[in-house]
């Protein structure tokens, strides 16, 4: 099993109108063995910008201190908080600086820019970023993930409904994984 | 012919060689192994008595023998037991099938009727446990046919022992329990593709078998009712699929049941419905030894 497989993991993030959910399952584990059942993979950049980190749990959680630690810095001098365009293009920036000895992580950042335009993308380990106006995924369970969400996702989805979707494509998409599952966190903004 | 090497003091030359005493063993009792030379097999009409495969035509066969290991190396991702008690033989499976990381199943029978008085379980490979399981199935009703009387545990967990003794190296894949009854009452043996064979009262096999036998080793007695051993292979199997990631999972159907044959002419057969119910049917027939119960088993999933 490669280094991506070593915790597992599975994250999506889809797009509604003026809205926008992301989800991840809640599994760590040590490859086959189930760790923990409680396992935090999204986390609150600020209000209107949440980034989910999937691949290698210890990469995971020290790049989001950096990411927070930086986003901080930007918000004493700027005074605000950043654009999710903008955010996107700064971990872009960190996971390339990394490109010979890279985090084992895949960040799917999600958040809503001006006038309440939901922004998602998704980047490979070293930076390149993918931007989708409907759904991304990431992690272990992503092959299964694009299926189902490919087959349930629909335009303009209303929030209760967007939650909806996206649940059951976490769900029915971690069945078919070894390594992710236990139940799913989801933001839905 | 075997090569038996051995030191003789009072036939040892002066140059210190050590002698070879050349013996032919008698292995007819053991039935013909894996062609090495690629024997056909349509000189046998029918089927013959062991399966002849065709041996690749390769310059370097070891390296092509490692290629065989590794493609079936991340099997035995499952969690099988059997154990013995009292009243018989225990067997329980969970039932998903899983291909490295994908989940290929949820509702596998991992554990395969070879005849109606005899179980084995499934782990490793499944198209290798399926194939031999029948196999051996095969070869207990001619030596049932040949002997007048049915063969035992021992002898049948001996026949399969041999036949993957036969295949070692080649990449075969199966850690399989016989489980029976017979004339000495319950048996039950573990059998690998290594070509290992070990007699015992409890076993289990799979990449979730650690989970399981610290469940099993606490809660195991001799002396328990049926009900009680079902529910405590339920609770081995339910805390290895909680804690390994190749066994069960969220939606796990689960399939355990003992196969009971008594000479006061009861039997029983008992299934866990999903996680949560046992139920035990009595069947009132008598049994003589030709007609054997049938063993008729449900696999539910969630």
């Amino acid at each position: 099993m490669s280094i991506f497989e070593y915790n597992g993991s599975a994250l999506v993030a889809m797009v509604g109108k003026n809205c926008f959910a992301i989800a991840s399952d809640r599994r760590l584990g040590v490859q086959l063995q189930t760790v923990a059942t409680d396992f935090q993979r999204i986390f609150k950049i600020h209000d209107k910008l949440f980034v989910g980190l999937a691949g290698l749990a210890t990469d995971a959680q020290t790049l989001y201190q950096r990411l927070v630690f930086r986003h901080k810095l930007y918000q004493l001098r700027e005074e605000r908080d950043m654009k999710p365009e903008t955010f996107a293009s700064l971990v872009s920036a960190i996971l390339y600086e990394k490109r010979f000895g890279p985090y084992f992580c895949q960040p799917v950042i999600a958040g809503l820019g001006d006038e309440d335009k939901p922004f998602i993308c998704t980047m490979d380990s070293i930076g390149a970023k993918e931007l989708a106006k409907d759904f991304v995924v990431a992690g272990t369970a992503s092959e299964s993930l694009y299926g189902a969400c490919e087959s349930m996702f629909k335009p303009d989805m209303e929030p209760e409904e967007l939650f909806e979707t996206i649940s059951q494509a976490l769900l029915s998409s971690v069945d078919r994984d070894c390594l992710s599952g236990w139940g799913g966190h989801v933001y839905v903004v | 012919m075997v090569y038996v090497t051995s030191q003789r003091k009072d036939i040892v030359r002066n140059e210190g060689f050590r002698t070879v005493i050349i013996m032919k063993i008698d292995f007819s009792g053991l039935e013909s192994t894996a062609p090495l030379c690629g024997a056909s097999s349509e000189m046998f009409d029918g089927f013959s008595t062991s399966p002849s495969f065709q041996i690749p035509d390769t310059t370097d066969f070891d390296d092509f023998q490692k290629e065989a290991i590794q493609m079936v190396k991340p099997a035995k991702g499952t969690t099988t037991l059997a154990f013995i008690f009292k009243e018989g033989v225990m067997v329980a499976a969970d039932s998903r099938a899983s291909m490295g990381g994908y989940i290929s199943s949820q509702s596998v029978k991992k554990i395969i009727e070879i005849n109606p008085y005899m179980l084995g379980t499934m782990a490793g490979g499944a198209a290798d446990c399926q194939f031999w399981h029948r196999n051996l199935g095969i070869k207990c009703r001619l030596h049932e046919l040949a002997n007048k009387r049915r063969i035992s545990v021992t002898g049948a967990s001996k026949l399969l022992a041999n036949i993957l003794y036969s295949y070692r190296g080649m990449g075969l894949s199966v850690g399989t329990m016989i489980a029976g009854w017979d004339e000495k009452g319950p048996g039950l043996y573990y059998v690998d593709s290594e070509g290992g064979r070990l007699k015992g009262t409890k076993f289990s096999v799979g990449s979730g078998s650690p989970y399981a036998y610290g469940v099993l080793d606490s809660g195991y007695r001799y002396d328990m009712t049926i009900e009680e051993a079902a529910e405590l292979a339920r609770r081995s199997i339910y805390h290895a699929t909680f804690r390994d990631g190749a066994s069960g999972g969220v939606a796990s159907g689960m399939l355990c049941f003992i196969m009971w044959d008594q000479p006061d002419g009861r039997s029983y057969l008992v299934m866990t419905l999903g996680n949560f119910t046992i139920c035990t049917i009595q069947l009132n027939q008598p049994l003589s030894s030709r007609r054997c119960p049938k063993l008729e088993f449900l696999c539910y999933s969630i």
